[in-house]
């Protein structure tokens, strides 16, 4: 266990939490120049070396604009496509649980990453990392509009907290909707983290708070936290739900995946995630073991196209064979 | 097609998102979707990564559509005079502003307050930040003088007169500065 680790609850049904702080340091315009991104990153860099127990945790990477190494960043979700796009600075703890991002719309964008259900752990590092970098570098502050940032809808805390839920079973039955009408109520917003639209691949979603402003980041988190906990009772209902209706279709489904998983030799990234979909919800519900479903979440993040080499055809094959490795212990009930 | 955005070139990009539920379809020309960091081959690599990213009001409410930002504050009325309100700390100007839905410095929050705060109001439902300030906000310097008194008490407490006499005089300093 690394220093930013954090593990949290549910993780068979929260594959991530993350929290990001944006900040903008007192007295300078919130666009800069590229010299000034460096002048920043080395800032921020430096304030956290001078923390003798957090400051040999982290290292400072330049981000060269439009580069592969950009790309996987953006896939391992360390940095946002717009840095990846224009270039700048991260400065991201060993264990990549800590990312900060120089270069975005704000001077700072600080995330802090985490496996399950986990946004209050996160926020606490989160908080802790700021106050570190804020003891040396001040940030702009208003006492009635809070930490000042370039777009009006980041102002306050500067907090946008979210957790990424796998809900196959409400996707398929069709709840989706009901839950985003839910979310929307309590002040969170709820999008499918890949592919276009409602129909998100494989049932991943990402659940997050809409407003910034007018409530504290520790009280606009449990909110968060709440809205997740009754969105994932309701997952678990529907999966009981279809489990009670049919099981042998549930089963058969959950077993054909696995058996592609084991014995594929060519596999598309739209199959894979769904396979991957599949898979979780058979160790969720008791019809497969032998697997970890946060390895599965790693994996999933592992067959995204850019991190792969090769033309695709050969990225497939990498593909099924990352698959079939991690599905060699799993075993059917 | 026009693209919806700048109205003039072929648009040739279909852009689609989904929040909360609510689709929001836009078809621009290849220049705005470059702008919005929407299209080309690197970002197809990314498929909805943008959305996992972006902030649901940003795309939403100003994001640079400057379409959806400009229904929602209406039409400079300080270009229609022909001369444009600018930040006077980072010479951002109002349409600048208008259109990109960004601020340049926290100064443009005061400049521009008339059209922000009810832009914020509208957007967070509040207008006044709670919870975290900046550990020198929070407290306040602690007064010397007070502190050298308390401990002038203690001295004179305890019968150190050295002590006190001491203090007394390094009192009678600070508040002399003071003046």
């Amino acid at each position: 266990m690394s220093m930013f680790t954090i593990t949290g609850g549910f993780t068979g049904l929260a594959a991530s939490s993350r929290v990001r702080l944006a900040r903008n340091l007192k007295g300078w315009p919130f666009r800069l120049t590229e010299e000034q991104h460096a002048e920043i990153a080395n800032k921020v860099f430096a304030a956290l070396q001078s923390n003798p127990t957090v400051g040999p945790e982290f290292e400072k990477r330049q981000i060269v604009p439009r580069s592969a190494e950009a790309a996987r960043l953006v896939e391992k979700r360390l940095i946002s496509p717009e840095l990846a796009q224009n270039g700048g600075y991260l400065i991201v703890s060993k264990d990549e649980g800590v990312a900060i991002m120089i270069g975005e719309e704000d001077h700072l964008r600080l995330q802090v990453i985490g496996a399950g259900l986990c946004p209050k752990e996160c926020l606490e590092t989160a908080n802790r990392v700021a106050a570190l970098i804020e003891a040396e570098l001040p940030f702009a502050f208003d006492e009635r509009l809070g930490y000042l940032t370039a777009c009006p809808t980041n102002l306050g805390t500067g907090l946008r907290a979210s957790i990424m839920l796998h809900l196959p079973l409400l996707t398929a039955t069709g709840s989706i909707q009901r839950v985003t009408g839910f979310a929307g109520s309590r002040g969170c917003a709820v999008r499918g983290a890949y592919g276009e639209g409602s129909q998100a691949v494989g049932g991943f979603y990402q659940l997050s708070n809409q407003v910034t402003l007018g409530a504290s980041a520790a009280d606009l988190t449990d909110k968060l936290v709440e809205t997740a906990s009754a969105v994932i009772d309701a997952e678990k209902k529907a999966r009981e739900q279809v489990r009670a209706q049919n099981e042998p279709a549930l089963r058969d489904r959950i077993c054909r995946a696995a058996g592609a998983m084991k014995s594929a030799f060519l596999m598309e990234s739209a199959e894979a995630v769904q396979c991957i979909s599949d898979v979780l919800v058979g160790l969720q519900m008791g019809f497969l073991t032998g697997a970890d479903p946060q390895k599965l979440y790693a994996l999933e993040q592992m067959i995204r196209p850019a991190m792969l080499d090769g033309a695709p055809q050969e990225r497939d094959q990498t593909r099924a064979s990352l698959l079939r490795e991690a599905a060699q212990s799993i075993s059917f009930t | 097609m026009k693209c919806e955005k700048c109205g003039k070139n072929e648009a040739t990009m279909y852009y689609k998102e989904t929040v909360n539920g609510v689709t929001r379809e836009m078809h621009l020309c290849p220049e705005c979707a470059q702008k919005e960091n929407l299209g080309g081959a690197f970002e197809s690599a990314f498929q909805g990564m943008n959305q996992l990213w972006s902030d649901p009001f940003h795309s939403f409410l100003g994001g640079g559509f400057g379409s959806l930002w400009s229904d929602m504050l209406g039409t400079p009325a300080a270009t229609l005079l022909g001369e444009e309100r600018k930040c006077p700390s980072c010479g951002l100007t109002e349409s600048q502003l208008r259109r990109t839905g960004r601020v340049g410095c926290p100064d443009c929050y005061n400049t521009f307050a008339d059209i922000l705060n009810p832009y914020v109001q509208k957007v967070h439902g509040a207008s006044r930040h709670i919870g975290a300030a900046p550990a020198q906000a929070e407290q306040p310097k602690a007064d010397p003088v007070e502190a050298l008194r308390a401990q002038l008490k203690t001295a004179v407490e305890k019968e150190d007169y050295e002590q006190a006499a001491h203090l007394r005089d390094e009192i009678r300093r600070l508040e002399g500065e003071g003046k």
